[in-house]
C-alpha cells in the first residue's frame, strides 16, 4: 500500500514555509520570504519542496494551508489556523509540551495544547508589533545589525540597557537617545530582547503557564530572547531544530490525520 | 433585489450630503417603502415589522411631532412611552450609522469634538453626530448611572450642547429595600420632570398602560427564550442581536409587546415544522454559542464567518430577560427592580453565575466574550469571566474588538481567533482533527 504523502504551508507575513511529509516522516522543509504576494510565495514554496522531494504535486494526496496569508493558497484542500498547526507540530517535535510560544513576524501567541497537540486555550497578541519579529526588524536596521547578528551581540553585553517602552515607536526612540548618549550596541541589544521578553512573558501568564516551554517562529532563532524570555518566565525553554516550520510541519500532520480518516 | 441597507448606502452615495439624507423625515418613509418590497426576503417576519417599527418612530423623531426624548440604553424608557413621547436611542443611531458605512467619518467628528479615541466608539459616534446637527433634537436627555458609566457623563455635555435638561438617575451599587425605594422615588419625580419639560400632562393610566406593554413585552421574549433551548437552534442568534432595538427603545410601547408576540407565534411555527422552509432549526449548526456583550456594526466579517463555519449564537447575553414581573399598580417600584437587578451591575460572580446558568441551559459547546474597547463594564472581568467559566467546562474566546470602530482592527487576527476557537471546539465535540 502507497504512504500516504501530505503537505503543509505556511504563509506568514515575512517567510513562506512548507513540509512535505510521508507517514509521519519528513521529505523535505523549504523556507522563503514570503514578500508582496502571498499566493505566489505558497505555490513557489510548494514547488521546491516537491523538487527538494522529487514529488509531483500529484503525488501529494493533502495539502492543508496555514498563516494569515491561508485563504490565499487555491490548491490547499483546507485551511487551519497556525495556532492549531503550532500546537500540533510542537507536541510531535516534543510530547511532553503544553505551553507553545510563538513569536512571528507580525504576532505573537501562547497556546496551551494537551498530551495530542490539540489546543486547549491560546491569546494573542497582533494589535501592534511589539513584541513581535517586526519590532526586531526595526531596531536591528536602527542600530545598523543584521536581524540574525542580534543574538550574538547580545551575547556581548555586560548588562542590559534600560528599555521601558513596549510600543516600537517609542522603543525606536529610546535606542536614539541610548545611541546618543554612548551606550555600547550589546547592551542595547539585550535591553530590546528583555523588552520583548517582558511583553511575551505577560501573555505567557495571562493564559498559565504549564511546563513543558517550547518556543516556535522566527524570532526562536535569536538566542537573546530565548535566553531573556526563559530567565523572565522562570522556565526552560525547549527549541525545535527548526522553529520556522513548525506550523507548517504542523498543517502537514493534521493533513495526514484527516485524510487518513477520510479514507476510512 | 436590493435590500433596505443597500438601497441607503445607495442614497448615501454622495458621502457630502449623507447627513443630510439621514437626518430627512423622508428618508425613513423611503425606506418603510423599501422594507414593504423586501418582506419576504426577512429571516424573521418579527424582523420586518421591527424595521417598520424603527424607521416609523426614526422619522417621527425628525419630523419632531412629539417630543423627542434621547434615553441612554440601560434607562427605564417606559417613562417616556408613558408620557406619549418619542424615545429615541443615540446608541442605535450610533450602529446603524456604522452599519451604513459612516462610523468614521462621524467618530472623526466627535474626536474633533474633543471626545478622546479612548472612549467608548458609540460615544463618539454619537458626539460627532449631534456635533454636525445630525439627531433629532431632544426636548429632554434621560441616562442612568448604572452599567454603562460614560453615558451620563456623554449626555451632560449634550445637553449642554442641545441646551435641553438631562435627567439623570442615580442607580445605587446594591438592591436593598431602601435602595429600591430611593430609585423608585426617583422615578416617580423624574417622570414629573418630564412630564414638565415636555408640557405632557402626567397619567397615570398612561403610565400603568406603558408598563402593561412592558410587561407583555417580557413574558413574550420569555417565550421565545424557551423555545430558543431547542436544537438545533430554530432561529440565529446574530438575526436576534437585532433585536436589541425593542430591549433599548421599545419597552413601553404596544408595537414592542406586538413584535415580541408575532416573533415567539413565529417561532413556534418554525420549531412545530410550518415556517416557510418547513425546517425546525438551523441546518449548519454544527457548534452552539453563547454570545456576551454585542457585535462588530461597522463592515466586518465576523458574523458572517461564525454563521459560514458552523457557529449558531444559541443565546446572548443581551437576549436574556433577567427582571421579574412588572406591576402596572405599581409601576415606580417594578420599574426600580427591572433596572436595578440586571446582573452585569454586581459583583462580577453574578454575571458568571447567569452566564452559567444560561451556557447550561442553552447546550452551549462554547463561549464567546466580544470585549467593546471602550466598555469597561462589559470588558473588565472578561478575564475573570473566563477563567470561571473554562473551570466550568466551557471553552471561552475573550474577542477584543470594536462595535462601531474598525480602525484599529485588523480583521484577519480576529477572524483567526474565531477560527482557532471553533477549531477547539471542534477537537472536543467531535473528537477528531479539523
Amino acid at each position: 500500500m502507497r504512504l500516504m504523502i501530505t503537505a503543509g504551508i505556511d504563509v506568514g507575513s515575512l517567510s513562506t514555509d512548507a513540509v512535505l511529509m510521508r507517514d509521519g516522516e519528513t521529505l523535505s522543509q523549504i523556507i522563503i520570504n514570503t514578500g508582496a504576494m502571498a499566493r505566489s510565495a505558497a505555490e513557489r514554496a510548494f514547488g521546491l519542496a516537491l523538487s527538494a522531494a522529487g514529488l509531483r504535486a500529484s503525488d501529494v494526496d493533502a495539502v492543508i494551508a496555514t498563516g494569515y496569508g491561508r485563504m490565499s493558497v487555491s490548491f490547499a484542500d483546507s485551511q487551519v489556523t497556525e495556532i492549531s498547526c503550532h500546537g500540533r507540530g510542537s507536541a510531535w517535535l516534543s510530547p511532553k509540551v503544553r505551553t507553545v510560544i510563538d513569536i512571528g513576524g507580525q504576532d505573537s501567541k501562547a497556546i496551551r495544547i494537551d498530551g495530542k497537540g490539540n489546543v486547549v486555550d491560546f491569546l494573542m497578541n497582533d494589535k501592534c508589533a511589539a513584541g513581535t519579529g517586526r519590532f526586531l526588524e526595526v531596531m536591528a536596521q536602527r542600530l545598523e545589525l543584521e536581524l540574525a547578528e542580534l543574538g550574538r551581540e547580545d551575547q556581548q553585553a555586560a548588562r542590559a540597557a534600560q528599555i521601558s517602552s513596549m510600543c516600537t515607536v517609542f522603543a525606536e526612540s529610546e535606542v536614539v537617545s541610548l545611541i546618543a548618549q554612548g551606550v555600547p550596541r550589546p547592551e542595547i541589544v539585550r535591553g530590546l530582547h528583555r523588552s520583548i521578553a517582558e511583553r511575551t512573558a505577560g501573555l505567557a501568564n495571562r493564559l498559565g503557564l504549564a511546563p513543558e516551554v517550547m518556543m516556535t517562529g522566527g524570532v526562536a532563532k535569536n538566542p537573546g530572547v530565548v535566553r531573556a524570555l526563559s530567565e523572565k518566565l522562570g522556565a526552560k525553554i525547549i527549541l525545535p531544530p527548526e522553529p520556522q516550520i513548525v506550523g507548517a510541519l504542523g498543517a502537514a500532520l493534521i493533513a495526514q490525520q484527516k485524510h487518513a480518516r477520510q479514507s476510512v | 433585489m436590493m435590500d433596505v441597507e443597500g438601497f441607503m448606502r445607495h442614497m448615501l452615495c454622495d458621502r457630502q450630503r449623507w447627513d443630510r439624507v439621514l437626518s430627512s423625515p423622508l428618508t425613513y418613509t423611503l425606506l418603510g417603502g423599501v422594507l414593504r418590497l423586501t418582506r419576504g426576503n426577512w429571516p424573521l417576519d418579527a424582523m420586518y415589522q421591527m424595521g417598520v417599527f424603527a424607521f416609523n418612530e426614526t422619522g417621527r423623531a425628525y419630523v419632531g411631532k412629539a417630543p423627542v426624548v434621547w434615553s441612554s440604553a440601560f434607562f427605564p424608557v417606559e417613562l417616556a412611552w408613558g408620557l406619549g413621547l418619542c424615545p429615541f436611542s443615540p446608541e442605535v443611531a450610533a450602529a446603524y450609522i456604522a452599519t451604513l458605512g459612516f462610523g468614521e467619518e462621524t467618530m472623526s467628528m466627535g474626536e474633533q469634538a474633543g471626545y478622546s479615541r479612548d472612549i467608548c466608539s458609540f460615544h463618539r459616534c454619537i458626539a460627532g453626530a449631534a456635533s454636525a446637527g445630525n439627531l433629532p433634537r431632544p426636548a429632554a436627555l434621560l441616562a442612568s448611572t448604572h452599567l454603562c458609566d460614560g453615558a451620563p457623563l456623554l449626555f451632560q455635555n449634550l445637553a449642554a450642547l442641545y441646551g435641553a435638561p438631562l435627567l439623570a438617575l442615580d442607580i445605587p451599587y446594591n438592591s436593598s429595600p431602601e435602595a429600591v425605594r430611593y430609585v423608585a422615588g426617583q422615578l416617580e419625580q423624574l417622570w414629573l420632570s418630564l412630564a414638565d419639560v415636555t408640557g405632557q400632562r402626567p397619567d397615570r393610566d398612561k403610565l400603568a398602560e406603558a408598563v402593561r406593554c412592558s410587561e407583555r413585552f417580557r413574558v413574550q421574549m420569555q417565550r421565545v427564550n424557551e423555545l430558543r433551548c431547542r436544537v438545533p437552534s430554530p432561529v440565529s442568534g446574530n438575526d436576534m442581536l437585532g433585536f436589541v432595538y425593542l430591549f433599548f427603545v421599545g419597552q413601553g410601547s404596544r408595537e414592542a409587546a406586538e413584535i415580541a408576540a408575532g416573533l415567539a407565534k413565529e417561532i413556534e411555527r418554525r420549531v412545530a415544522g410550518l415556517g416557510r422552509s418547513g425546517q425546525t432549526g438551523t441546518q449548519t449548526e454544527k457548534y452552539r454559542l453563547l454570545w456576551m456583550h454585542l457585535k462588530p456594526y461597522y463592515n466586518n466579517e465576523l458574523m458572517k464567518f461564525v454563521e459560514q463555519d458552523g457557529g449558531v449564537l444559541a443565546m446572548e447575553e443581551f437576549s436574556h430577560v433577567y427582571w421579574t414581573p412588572l406591576d402596572p399598580e405599581q409601576p415606580f417600584l417594578s420599574l426600580a427592580r427591572k433596572t436595578m437587578s440586571h446582573f452585569a451591575f454586581k459583583p462580577v460572580t453574578e454575571r458568571i453565575r447567569v452566564m452559567a446558568e444560561l451556557a447550561r441551559k442553552y447546550r452551549v459547546d462554547g463561549i464567546v466574550h466580544f470585549s467593546h474597547h471602550g466598555c469597561r463594564t462589559a470588558s473588565g472581568g472578561a478575564l475573570m469571566i473566563k477563567e470561571a467559566l473554562r473551570d466550568e467546562g466551557w471553552p471561552v474566546l475573550v474577542l477584543e474588538g470594536d462595535c462601531i470602530d474598525g480602525r484599529n482592527e485588523a480583521c484577519g487576527g480576529m477572524l483567526t481567533r474565531m477560527q482557532a476557537f471553533l477549531e477547539i471546539l471542534q477537537e472536543r465535540k467531535l473528537g477528531c482533527a479539523l
